[in-house]
Formats: structure tokens, C-alpha cells, sequence
């Protein structure tokens, strides 16, 4: 029996409707700032097989995360063993995780008509997972090991019972441990209600009806990626960079009327410290930028993705192997896709513009509250510049390529919760950026602790030693980094330090970078520079030596 | 506190709409109760609105001096926005935050566009100015507030021609004493200008929120006063002596003169009216937990009332969608969900041959295809005229005749375009449609973990009750209750409005042990004032009605729970509180934690009731429906196919009457399709009520 077109488009409408109601449930529920304001998370649905057919990410990056771990969980627990109520977790890179171990994936099996059709599954960031470091992350891990507890794609509730083992070694792992156990049930609770959605839908329509609908929407994404694919330019492209750390990336392209090809082989071998991705971190970077090449508004499954080969070189830094240490594995994930993106902007002007900060930004600040003596933990990424892009400056403060629908914290909020102040946040005016369009502005933050004791700061920001690039004939941005000014002693700057004491009354300055700009300065409408000299964004010496500009303001 | 020295009551409601101003007349006899209903419509006049007010009352034959009670609702505020149609704002906040309108919140929605264009923040940079001070989240003075700045800001902005100014100050939500001394000196430096404070809109946290909420009040500020004088001058020139109310966005109405002065808070109160009338008939009929929906042209907004209480929340953005973060406005708003999907919504085929309705409506002009207006692309209603929903010889009431011919053509390029035939390609849309306002209704109702079966639906609007059955069997609700007079609702609605305020106060405490003293205090801190603000309008304190609610989480979360309280907030409440939230977190999210609670904040909703129309019962007839049925024709269901319905004239139909689907009844404003299986009956105040049969239909479709 075919499924009438209509019954199939009104299953997958309502298969994104119950992605975004996981995904509101989760938001709703959780303990932790970077769940519920950072929403440093993400919702999906796949088919029994695991893959992806919708997705209620709050992140780009997150879009195409669940589905691999959904397949890490079947391969390693017997299918036919499942039962409805089942739940199953993960955060293992090596098992599925994809991310680091901060990142809780959390998968529940649906069950119609005595048999398994879909997958509803939630990602999300948790404050602590124990390890070596407050909030689990450092750039001193050399092993996955001193990065917190390894949730190898095991069971976590049998049949709606909670296997009460697991959750007792999740706790005593974790040095916020009702904030973990919040996190871990507004996950589960995401989870259930996606999986009560689905099995009302194959109820009304039938398991063969749902089952159908999912495949044809697949197959439709897959439709529109093809198409989309046919107007990009083809070629072989390739491009070296070198990064902050002196290591050199090196990426080749190649585009086809019906291939997309990234290739990573020839890249440096896997880090000591915790600057790696698995190869599934850097699928997700490729996915990201030919999704936002071919079909930036539509929908994404896995359909959208099957154009896409990747080449990876087992053992080398985007393709990391056990016991990898991978804490900061976003940057060198975000580190791929900005390095397919330059390498390919020159050939697509009117797709792709200049660099943005192009960093995550991660910044942790923690220590105890002075005013309730609880423990706080700051996870932040932050918002920054991004690049011109033709015909448009850029925008200024938003969060990078790998967030997307994230939220920065409120100062009133942070100052409520957590043991700092905020003295200012306010734009970068910084130079860098100039060009025929200009790059968006980078922020700067205060950061003044208040931590009464156990003040840390671990940051790992990338762009700091080489911003973000121009285009055309346009400038450079400005870097991302770190000025930390203590109350006693010298004023420091760093884009990295992990588990940094800080005292009462020391600032943490963030600086974030402006974006790059786009074509030669001197071909920026005047009235545009009056304005940027009016706001306060654009010094007169620097106009006249950037822009030649002689005006008033 | 109507005259009761006549033998009638006049009650009017106005509306000011983007393209037309309407009116509704109430008309009471004192002797009987019952109600007079007339109707007018004539243009809205911009930029002198009121001129449309006096316009359509001349026009509807309503002598202002004979009116009792007017409640006004306008579009003007969001127009006026949306537009960009405000006046140049300048803005006074804390020393390193002028860039916090600039930054907002840093998210990309769209986030696979790297195209995507932030929102532009209402105040340039060069018109965000800072003063050195600063308060502790405590409300605490950490650093003493400078106003010598003040001297060279209001210098400026008076040569850049600005004409309000927003304050708004960190932690002022905690205590607003620096915003009051910024507000002060401004005004003795300048005090022709129109100057708001953040804090006279919203008590609550979240610096950008807040501070854009005064922004784009002051944006609309002068805008609104002029025109809200000019309203009350225009009528009383014309002889009106009754008591004037304007709308809000949290279905109450305010008094003229503080709306003027915060005028934000009429943002949304376009659809509020119509769900506080919902809620108000729910009431009525014994049903408060209620459904309402409401289908217009282009939109169809959703809401759910429960215990007979709207939800009054103060998360409201414009211009917000998956391709835009929009802008905030912190005002209490009724909680509804609104989607592109109205009567002229219209059908399109994409690229991959997959069936869309909306979000692009034919308007008003050329409307859709049946309208004979020009319009080629099929809508919604012309789905519903195909199918013969819609009766198309009794278009709009018989207002406009069919253009059969331009539906069908329009419906022929959809089928094409689907391989399909012309009847199935209207069911499709139908369908699409149905199913995009079920998502919406779920959205309000099972995703906050309601059940279905313990709710009403309640349709008005344009096409509510063409769908609502359809929606109704879909979601699984009790049963459809179509409201007498449902085109004109929303007007009934207004009639039935309390003066109200809601009150929401971010006030941090861990509801432990001994917490009770510092909770009764903020709620008595509230009160007091709401009891001050009715008093200065002369509202008896015997009148006033106080209600208490908290909002409570479980510590280390955001989002929070509301809860009513009722009486003092003791030591010995605090356990009842505590499980009042468990409860009620549970319910809507599956689980509770063991987990110590917070109290973030408070709700207090102040509301006295002025002059609401007294709704009048009749005695149920004897006579059978029968006597109402004016004909048959062949109706397509959509999913449960073709059958011969019975045609009801609603004008005809009587209390009392009962009859079962499938049928269809009409009158000038409403087509009520019922469904085979169901049967209808009419309530004693002429709402007709459809029970749906318990076996679940709508599961025929996919067979």
C-alpha cells in the first residue's frame, strides 16, 4: 500500500512538531544555565535504524549528533531485547557521543504494533561529569579518562523503571550531583514525551503508514540536497592554514554534480592534550557547511546528508582514537568547518562571505558562592563578530557557526547566581574588520569574582593569534582572547588556561573578535563611515588611515 | 456601575484595525436583560484614528451621548512598531551596558542561513548613554548613581531631535531608586519630554528584556498619548459622558490616562478580548476549562484557559520566528500561539511537489479566488466552497456571490501541480490546513501537559467553526462549543472585561524553613500598591479582587511553575505550597526531584469588575430543529468523504433545538460544519454545542 502524499506530509509536519515539543520539555526542565539559556542542547527523531529524520536542535552542530549514537546503542544492545520504556544513554565520543563527555545523550526506543519504528533522542550539555577538573573539562586531560565518567551506550531505565545502579554511579561521579540528576531527567522527560507523540501518530495512521512517511521524508531531503548541489561550483579546491598552535590543517574539496567529497586525510596525528575530534565531530562540521551551501531554510535528516563523503586518517586529529583526550573538541571541530568554508568562499562570493571570531569561546568561571555558599559553575560560550559578506556588514554579538538558537546569560542573572559581577558587556572597538563591507563587532566582558573560595577559570579560545579573515581586499577581524586582570599582580593575557585560581575582586576580561571584512575599504559608502564615526565604533585616525576618509562625522 | 435610571444600557466596543474600524453595540433592556446586537464597519483613518471612532458610530447609528460604557481596542500600538512608524528614542542605562539593546541575546534562530540579518536594535549607539551607579540583584547600592552626566546627554539628544527617553538601570527590577533619580533630573532638565522607566513596565530580570520593553514603549509613547487624547476630546465633543476603557494585551481593560502613559501593554490586545470571552463563557456554561480558538483571515491564534483563568505570561516578542530572534516586550500578555493559517490562507506546491497552506494569505484584497477579485491561487475557503463546506450560494452571508469558476481553476493549478484531481486536491488542503492548526492547539494544550478529554474547544472568528470539529475530533476533546454571535465575539469578550492589572515581581527566595515572613511581605509590598493605583480611580476597595500566585522552581533551574496561593503565606503554608508546585511541575513534565524549592517571583492579578454585560438565559423551545432546516447538499468531510448533510438556518435555530451531523448551519457571520456522527444541540444563551462520537474517526483517513 502506498501512503497517500497528504497522510505522509502531515506525519512529517508532525514529526518536527514533536522534535520541538522535546526539545521545549528539556528546556523547561533543566538545572543547569547552559541547558536552559545557553541551550547548549538538542531534540531529534530517527527511524528503528537510527537515521535522523527530524531534528528540534537548538545548535547546528547538535543536527546531526543523535543519530550516531542511536546506531552506537544498537550495535551494542540486542534489539530484540528491547521493550517499550526502555531508555538507553551515551556519552562516550568513542561510543557514540560524538562531542566530549559533558555532552549526555540520552535515547529512547518507540515501540508501535509490537515492534520498534522510531528513536526519540536528547543531547545536552551537563555541568559536571567529573574527572580531573571542576566542570570536566581542562586543558591539561591528556586521556579521556581525566575527563569524567564514560557512559559506554548502556541501559539506563528498564521498561519506565530507573536501573537505580546507574543513576547512583552517575551521581557519586559528578561534583554537582542534583544538578546532574535534574539534567538527566528533563532529558529523560524530553524523551518520553517525543516517544508518547510518535506512538499516538503510528496509532492513528498505522506502523507501515509512519514508517512510509519517514522514508519518503528522507528521500525528500535527500531530493532537495541533490538539486541544490547541481548549482554549486564544481571543482577540486583545497587550502592550508595554519593554526594559533602552530599546527597546519590542510583540507581538499571536491564537488561533483552529485558528490560532495571532504578530505581531511592529510592532517597532523592526534593531539596528547584534549584538541581532537572523532571522526563523527568532523562529519558534523562538513554536514554543517553544505547544509548552509544547498538548503539553509529547509528542513535537515539525514536524506539532506547522504551527498556527503568523508575522508578522515584514523589516528590523526580529526579522526582521534581511544583513549584520545577530546574536552575542547568543538574548536577543532569549528576549526573544520571554518577551514572548509575559506577554502571554498573565494569560488562562491555570493554564498559565502569573510571569516567570522569562529570560536566557541568556552569560558568557565567557578568557585563558591559568597552569598549562599553553594557551588557555581559558569559554562559560557560566547557571542562574537561575524564576517561581511557581500552587500552586508556583518552582525555583531552573535554566537558562532557551531551555536545557533543559544542564548547569552543576563548580567542580572549571572550576578544572582553565580559568585561574580558583571562590570560591563559591551561592544569591541577594537580595529580589524575594515573593508568595502565590514565585519560585525566581537564583545568585551567583565568578569569580576566575587568566589569567597575554590575561584577558577578555564578558557580555550582559538582565533586568538590569527582573527578572523578578510575577503576580497577587506581586513582582518581582531582575536579572541582573554586579559585577566588580578587584583595583585600583573595583568595577563591569554586562549588558554585551565583551572586558573582567581580571588575575590579579580577581573576576567573576554575580549571576542571582530569579524572580517569584505572588499577594499576605500569603497565604503561615506555615509556608512560618518555613522560608524558616530557610534562610537570607528576612531578618525583610523578612518583616515584605513578608508582614506577626511569627513566629518 | 452603569446608569440604571433608563430603560436601556449602551455598551460599545470599538476596534481599530490596520484597514477597518469596527464597532459592536450592546444595547440592554433594564427590564429584561436582553441585549440589542448592531454591528458597523467604516475606514480606520491614519494618522487621526480617532476620526475612524467617531466615524463608525455615526455610522452604526450610535448617538455617543447615550453611551454608557465604551471598551476601545486597537491595533495602533503594533502598528505603529511594526511600521517603524515611533518617534527618535533616547536611551539612559548603566555604565558599560549601552550596548545591551545592540547585543540582545546573541542568538541566531536561522541558524544554517549564514545570511542571516540580526535585528537592528530601535536606538542607534550615539542615543545609548551611560551614568555611573550600580545596585546588587539584592537591591543593594554597590557604587552611588552620578547624575552629572545627565546635563550633556539631555544636551544632545535635544539636538538630534530625540523626543523620549528610556531609562533603564541594572537591577532596577530589585529597587528602582537610581532609575527614579535618572527619571527625576531628566524631567527637571527637560521636562516637556516623554520619559519612561523600565521599571514602571516590568519588576522583573533580564536587562535586555526589560530595557527593550521601555524602548519601545517610549517609541510608541507620544504616538499613543496623542491619539488617545485626541479619542477622549473627539467623543466628549460629541457628547460621550460614559466611562471610556482601552484593551490590554492581558484581556483586561485599563483606564484611558494609564494607558497613555505606558502604552505597551496594548501590544497584543488584539486577540486577548476574544479569549477572556472564551474564558467568560466557559464559565457561563459550566465548562472553565476551555480551548479557544480563534481563525481569522490570515492567522488562526490559539489559547487555553484552565479553572476558567487565561494564562497571563510575560515572554512576548514581535517579529519572532525560526528566521528572526525578534524583540522583546515584558508585559503581561496572554499566552497563545498564533500561525500562518486563516481562511485566505493560501495553498501552494513546492518545488518537490509537497502541499503547503499559508503563511501568505490572499488578504483581504484580492482575497481568495471565489471572491471574482483577481485572485488565481487557491486558499483555504476556496477549498471549503469546493467541498461544499461552504455553501456557495450563501457566500459571506450572501454577500458575495461565488466565483465558482475562479475557485476551480485555482484548485485545478494545486491538483496538477499534486497529479491529483481537483476534489482531492481541496481535501488536501483542508487537511494541511486542519493539521497546522491541530499542531498549534497541541502546542497550547497537550506539549504543558493537559489532556485533551478534560477540555472544551471553543471557535470564533471568521472560520473557526468550519474547522472546529474537524480540530475538536482530532485532538479528542470533550466537546465544540460554537458561542452565539461567534463573528463577533471578540467584542462580547471586551464587554465582559474586568479592569485589570497583573503584576509579576522577580523576588528570589528559597522557600525553606522560615522563608514565610519574607514572602508575605513582597506579596503585601504588591498589594498595596495595586490597591493605591485602583483607589486613585476611584475603585471601591470593597470591589477589588487580589489574587496571589507564585512562581516556584526547583533551585538551580530557570524556567518556573506558577502557582496559585491562596491566604497569607505562613510557616505552616509553605508545605502546602511546596506540594501544590510538585504537583503541578509533575504534571506538566512527567517527574518530580527531591530537590529543595525557590520562589523566583510573584503574580498578583488586581481586577475590579466595571459595567460587564449580564449574559440572559431563555427558555428552552418545544419545537424541532426541524423548523430551522432550510434544505440539503452533498458536503465533502475531507477525511471521512461525502455525505448528504442537513442545512440549519442559524438565525432560525432555537434553545432547546437538538439535531445530529452531518449537518451544516449557517448564518451570515458563521458556517458551523458538523461532522456524521456527531449530534448539536443549542444552549439557553444560543451557543450551539457539538458532542463528538466517542469512536475516533479521523482514524478512517489513512485506511
Amino acid at each position: 500500500m502506498t501512503l497517500d502524499p497528504i497522510t505522509s506530509e502531515i506525519i512529517q509536519n508532525s514529526l518536527q512538531a514533536a522534535a520541538d515539543e522535546m526539545f521545549v520539555a528539556m528546556k523547561k526542565t533543566a538545572m543547569s544555565s547552559i541547558i536552559y539559556e545557553v541551550l547548549d542542547m538538542g531534540t531529534g527523531i530517527t527511524d528503528a535504524a537510527g537515521e535522523i529524520a527530524s531534528s528540534g536542535a537548538g545548535i547546528p552542530a547538535f543536527v546531526g549528533v543523535l543519530d550516531k549514537a542511536v546506531k552506537a546503542i544498537i550495535a551494542r544492545n540486542p534489539v530484540e531485547q528491547m521493550r517499550e520504556g526502555d531508555v538507553y544513554v551515551t556519552n562516550d565520543p568513542f561510543h557514540g557521543g560524538v562531542t566530549h563527555l559533558n555532552d549526555i545523550i540520552v535515547a529512547m526506543p518507540v515501540f508501535a504494533e509490537g515492534r520498534l519504528i522510531a528513536w526519540t533522542a536528547n543531547i545536552a550539555h551537563n555541568s559536571d561529569v567529573g574527572g580531573m577538573a571542576p566542570g570536566s573539562l581542562t586543558g591539561e586531560a591528556t586521556e579521556i579518562f581525566q575527563e569524567g565518567l564514560r557512559l559506554p551506550a548502556i541501559q539506563l531505565i528498564e521498561a519506565g523503571r530507573p536501573i537505580r545502579p546507574v543513576f547512583d554511579i552517575l551521581k557519586v561521579n559528578s561534583r554537582m550531583p542534583d544538578v546532574l540528576e535534574g539534567d538527566v531527567w528533563a532529558a529523560i522527560s524530553s524523551v518520553r514525551v517525543g516517544a508518547k507523540r510518535l506512538q499516538q501518530m503510528a496509532g492513528k495512521y498505522g506502523a507501515d503508514a509512519f514508517e512510509q512517511a519517514l522514508v519518503q521524508y528522507m528521500d525528500h531531503g535527500e531530493a532537495v540536497s541533490r538539486r541544490a548541489l547541481k548549482d554549486l561550483p564544481k571543482g577540486s579546491f583545497a587550502l592550508s592554514e595554519e593554526q594559533d598552535d602552530g599546527r597546519v590543517f590542510t583540507v581538499k574539496i571536491k564537488i561533483t554534480e552529485d558528490s560532495f567529497t571532504v578530505d581531511l586525510r592529510d592532517n597532523p596525528d592526534q593531539s596528547s592534550g584534549p584538541v581532537n575530534s572523532c571522526r563523527d565531530g568532523v562529519m558534523v562540521a562538513s554536514q554543517m557547511i553544505f547544509k548552509s551551501l544547498t538548503d539553509p531554510q529547509g528542513l535537515a535528516n539525514a536524506g539532506s546528508f547522504r551527498p556527503i563523503t568523508l575522508l578522515t586518517r584514523p589516528g590523526s586529529t580529526f579522526d582521534a582514537q581511544a583513549p584520545a583526550a577530546m574536552g575542547f573538541y568543538y574548536e577543532i571541530e569549528l576549526r573544520a568547518y571554518d577551514l572548509i568554508w575559506r577554502c571554498l568562499a573565494p569560488h562562491m562570493p555570493d554564498r559565502l562571505g569573510a571569516g567570522h571570531f569562529a570560536s566557541v569561546c568556552g569560558t568557565f568561571i567557578g568557585g563558591i558562592h559568597p552569598d549562599t555558599g553553594r557551588q557555581y559553575t559558569i559554562i559560557e560560550p560566547q557571542v562574537g563578530g561575524w564576517g561581511a559578506a557581500r552587500g552586508s556588514d556583518g552582525n555583531s554579538a552573535i554566537f558562532s557557526s557551531f551555536h545557533g538558537e543559544t542564548y547569552n546569560c543576563p548580567a542580572e542573572i549571572n550576578e544572582a547566581r553565580n559568585g561574580v559581577t558583571i562590570d560591563r558587556m559591551e561592544l569591541n572597538t577594537a580595529p580589524g574588520g575594515e573593508g568595502r563591507e565590514t565585519g560585525g563587532r566581537g564583545v568585551v566582558i567583565d568578569y569580576r569574582t566575587r568566589a569567597s573560595e575554590g575561584g577558577y577559570l578555564t578558557v580555550g579560545y582559538t582565533r586568538s593569534k590569527f582573527p578572523a579573515w578578510g575577503l576580497d581586499g577587506g581586513r582582518d577581524g581582531s582575536p579572541n582572547f582573554v586579559r585577566f586582570l588580578p587584583q595583585d599582580g600583573e595583568a595577563q593575557d591569554f586562549a588558554f588556561v585551565s583551572g586558573l585560581p582567581t580571588k575575590p575582586g579579580d577581573v576576567i576580561r573576554v575580549f571576542t573578535g571582530n569579524g572580517g571584512g569584505m572588499g577594499d575599504p576605500k569603497d565604503r559608502p561615506h555615509d556608512k563611515i560618518a555613522a560608524d564615526i558616530r557610534d562610537g565604533l570607528l576612531t578618525r585616525d583610523r578612518a583616515r588611515e584605513v578608508y582614506g576618509y577626511e569627513g566629518e562625522a | 456601575m452603569t446608569r440604571t435610571d433608563k430603560a436601556r444600557t449602551i455598551r460599545v466596543a470599538t476596534d481599530v484595525g490596520g484597514t477597518f474600524t469596527d464597532m459592536v453595540c450592546f444595547e440592554t433592556d433594564t427590564a429584561t436583560g436582553q441585549s440589542r446586537i448592531t454591528t458597523a464597519k467604516s475606514d480606520t483613518t491614519p494618522p487621526d484614528f480617532e476620526q475612524g471612532v467617531r466615524d463608525v458610530l455615526k455610522k452604526g447609528g450610535v448617538e455617543p451621548g447615550t453611551i454608557d460604557f465604551m471598551a476601545h481596542g486597537t491595533t495602533v500600538v503594533i502598528n505603529a512598531l511594526t511600521e517603524r512608524k515611533g518617534v527618535k528614542v533616547g536611551l539612559v542605562t548603566t555604565e558599560g551596558f549601552r550596548d545591551t539593546l545592540e547585543i540582545a541575546r546573541g542568538n541566531r534562530p536561522d541558524f544554517f542561513n549564514l545570511h542571516y540579518e540580526k535585528p537592528k536594535p530601535f536606538v542607534p549607539r550615539h542615543l545609548r548613554r551611560e551614568v555611573p551607579g550600580r545596585m546588587t540583584y539584592l537591591g543593594e547600592e554597590s557604587q552611588a548613581l552620578d547624575l552629572a552626566p545627565l546635563d550633556g546627554i539631555v544636551a544632545d539628544f535635544k539636538a538630534e531631535g530625540v523626543e523620549a527617553i528610556a531609562v533603564s538601570l541594572l537591577h532596577a527590577y530589585a529597587n528602582p531608586a537610581h532609575e527614579l533619580a535618572v527619571i527625576e533630573r531628566l524631567r527637571a532638565l527637560w521636562p516637556e519630554v516623554s520619559v519612561v522607566g523600565a521599571h514602571q513596565i516590568s519588576r522583573e530580570w533580564r536587562e535586555y528584556e526589560r530595557g527593550n520593553t521601555a524602548v519601545l514603549s517610549a517609541y510608541v509613547q507620544p504616538v499613543a498619548e496623542r491619539y488617545l487624547g485626541r479619542l477622549e476630546r473627539g467623543l466628549k465633543e460629541d457628547g460621550f459622558a460614559g466611562q471610556l476603557y482601552v484593551m490590554q494585551s492581558n484581556c483586561g481593560v485599563d483606564s484611558l490616562e494609564a494607558t497613555a502613559r505606558i502604552p505597551i501593554t496594548m501590544v497584543e490586545s488584539g486577540p486577548a478580548s476574544g479569549f477572556w470571552g472564551a474564558a467568560e463563557l466557559g464559565k457561563m456554561i459550566g465548562e472553565p476549562n476551555v480551548l479557544a480558538l480563534d481563525i481569522g483571515g490570515t492567522t488562526a491564534k490559539c489559547s487555553l484557559i484552565e479553572n476558567g483563568e487565561v494564562t497571563i505570561m510575560t515572554d512576548y516578542w514581535i517579529e519572532r520566528d525560526r528566521s528572526s530572534a525578534g524583540y522583546p516586550i515584558m508585559v503581561p500578555v496572554v499566552d497563545l500561539v498564533e500561525i500562518g493559517n486563516g481562511g485566505g490562507s493560501i495553498a501552494w506546491v513546492d518545488d518537490f511537489g509537497k502541499l503547503h497552506v499559508g503563511p501568505q494569505s490572499a488578504g483581504a484584497m484580492p482575497g481568495p479566488a471565489a471572491y471574482g477579485k483577481g485572485g488565481t491561487q487557491a486558499t483555504t475557503t476556496d477549498a471549503n466552497l469546493w467541498l461544499g463546506r461552504i455553501n456557495r450560494d450563501y457566500f459571506c452571508g450572501g454577500a458575495i456571490e461565488a466565483d465558482m469558476e475562479a475557485a476551480g481553476s485555482a484548485l485545478q493549478g494545486v491538483a496538477d501541480s499534486l497529479g491529483l484531481d481537483r476534489d482531492a486536491a481541496a481535501q488536501g488542503i483542508v487537511r494541511i490546513a486542519n493539521n497546522n492548526m491541530v499542531n498549534a492547539l497541541k502546542l497550547v494544550s497537550l506539549n504543558r501537559g493537559h489532556d485533551p478529554r478534560d477540555f472544551v474547544l471553543v471557535a470564533f472568528g471568521g472560520g473557526g467553526a468550519m474547522h472546529a470539529v474537524a480540530l475538536g475530533q482530532e485532538l479528542g476533546v470533550k466537546k465544540v462549543v460554537i458561542p452565539a454571535g461567534a463573528a463577533v465575539f471578540s467584542a462580547w469578550g471586551m464587554m465582559m472585561s474586568d479592569l485589570r492589572r497583573d503584576y509579576f515581581l522577580t523576588a528570589l527566595v528559597d522557600l525553606g524553613e522560615g522563608a514565610a515572613a519574607a514572602v508575605e511581605d513582597r506579596f503585601a509590598q504588591v498589594e498595596d500598591g495595586a490597591r493605591a493605583q485602583f483607589a486613585q480611580e476611584n475603585v471601591p476597595e470593597d470591589k477589588l479582587h487580589l489574587r496571589r500566585f507564585g512562581k516556584l522552581r526547583y533551585q538551580n533551574q530557570e524556567h518556573t511553575v506558577e502557582v496559585p496561593l491562596e491566604g497569607p503565606v505562613t510557616e505552616g503554608a509553605l508545605a502546602r505550597i511546596a506540594e501544590d508546585f510538585h504537583a503541578a511541575y509533575e504534571k506538566e513534565y512527567t517527574y518530580r526531584l527531591d530537590a529543595p524549592v525557590e520562589m523566583v517571583g510573584l503574580h498578583v492579578i488586581a481586577s475590579a469588575e466595571v459595567g460587564k454585560l449580564k449574559p440572559v438565559e431563555a427558555e428552552p423551545v418545544d419545537t424541532p430543529a426541524s423548523a430551522a432546516l432550510k434544505g440539503r447538499r452533498v458536503v465533502d468531510y475531507a477525511t471521512e468523504g461525502q455525505h448528504e448533510a442537513d442545512i440549519y438556518d442559524g438565525e432560525a435555530l432555537r434553545p432547546g433545538m437538538a439535531f445530529d451531523g452531518p449537518a451544516v448551519v449557517e448564518d451570515p457571520g458563521t458556517t458551523i460544519v458538523i461532522h456524521p456522527g456527531n449530534s448539536a444541540h443549542m444552549d439557553r444563551w444560543g451557543n450551539l454545542h457539538v458532542l463528538i462520537a466517542a469512536e475516533d474517526r479521523a482514524a478512517e483517513g489513512a485506511a
